[in-house]
């Protein structure tokens, strides 16, 4: 059994926890999600996300978030439901 | 009783389709979807005991349960405009919680957590007619440390003797995979040639291979998601696959798969 450090989908970091529940809430939280993209600022101090966590979010860039200890699937999901609101994406529902 | 056990793929865009997504390949995972629908009518089961990994929707890092048993009376989940509401088994619940921690599982319950789509993907189109209550079993496989492919399969050997014990028709269905890899730099280049190699082991019915294999080596090959069969597959013990359909995506492997009982 080895103990390696997963490539893809790796522990949590206790430093990130604000900046992940900051992308949970909006991968889940409607009402979260409509503050956000009302005044991001004022969201995100609601969780009390620090300046430099703060500016990963708003720039969107996938690498800088997860070096900063996001979980992938948050980000992934996270951006998916901010593009979703913006640009409302035309789907086939089955 | 123990009277059928199946895996379904549960990729989101099965059911609501963007463009980037072919639609003659979701057609024929839908088709797929029917036959097990069809067969759980045939089987006249009276639950779905269905096996999920949750996408960090029930459960975020303020509680992460390994393995965790939905005991409330129903449970409910959105996804957009899509709302699900399915009453709950509690009598087969119960008895899967407590017997679970009589055998050493320490298992997690929840009377309330949210349904995430990894349970009613799969629910939305194998449903039978009149619907059937579900059990919603719990495995964490998107956040580390997450149970071992062993301790999983191990839990599904202990979930099938439970349920073969009970007089109700169990259906065991399993959600998830096969290779993806969302929110990486590998999201566009599955490992599909890993899936094709397990699908003909679990078609020779060596699916207890599957516990051997380790969580990093899912890891890389986009099947963290597998833990889920592997509960399954140490329900069936040595039972043949008949894979229904495999239809690789530009980003996902979706399967769906019956075990012969």
């Amino acid at each position: 059994m080895s103990a390696a450090e997963p490539l893809h989908y790796r522990f949590p970091p206790a430093s990130a926890y604000r900046l992940n529940r900051c992308l949970f809430a909006l991968k889940s939280d409607d009402d979260f999600r409509a503050r956000f993209l009302q005044d991001a600022r004022a969201a995100m101090r609601e969780l009390g996300l620090g300046d430099d966590d703060a500016a990963a979010v708003l720039r969107g860039d996938r690498d800088t978030l997860l070096a900063r200890g996001a979980h992938p699937y948050l980000v992934f999901m996270a951006d998916l439901r901010l593009r979703m609101a913006r640009e409302p994406v035309t789907f086939e529902y089955f | 009783m123990l009277v059928g056990a199946f895996a379904c793929a549960h990729t989101p865009q099965l059911l609501a389709r963007p463009g980037t997504e072919d639609r003659d390949l979701v057609l024929r995972v839908h088709a797929a979807f029917a036959r097990v629908k069809r067969r759980l009518e045939a089987l006249r089961a009276d639950a779905i005991a269905i096996v999920a990994g949750d996408h960090v929707e029930a459960f975020f890092l303020d509680s992460v349960p390994a393995l965790a048993v939905y005991v409330g009376a129903e449970c409910a989940g959105t996804f957009g405009h899509y709302r699900y509401r399915f009453p709950i088994h509690e009598p087969l619940a119960r008895a899967i919680v407590e017997q679970g921690v009589e055998r050493g599982f320490d298992l997690c319950y929840t009377q309330s957590a949210p349904l995430d789509y990894a349970f009613y993907v799969p629910l939305h189109f194998t449903m039978p007619e009149p619907a059937l209550p579900i059990v919603p079993l719990h495995v964490n496989v998107y956040l580390p440390p997450q149970p071992t492919p062993r301790r999983c399969f191990e839990w599904g050997a202990a979930l099938g003797a439970i349920v073969r014990a009970r007089s109700e028709r169990v259906v065991l269905m399993c959600s998830g995979g096969m290779s993806h890899f969302p929110g990486t730099d590998r999201y566009a280049s599955p490992e599909f040639e890993y899936d094709r190699r397990l699908l003909d082991t679990l078609r020779e019915g060596r699916g207890r291979e599957l516990a051997a294999v380790t969580g990093e080596e899912l890891d890389k090959m986009g099947n963290i998601e597998l833990r889920t069969w592997a509960v399954v597959l140490g329900a069936v013990g040595d039972a043949k696959a008949d894979v229904y359909c495999y239809e690789p995506s530009w980003h996902h492997g979706n399967a769906v798969v019956e075990w012969a009982l």
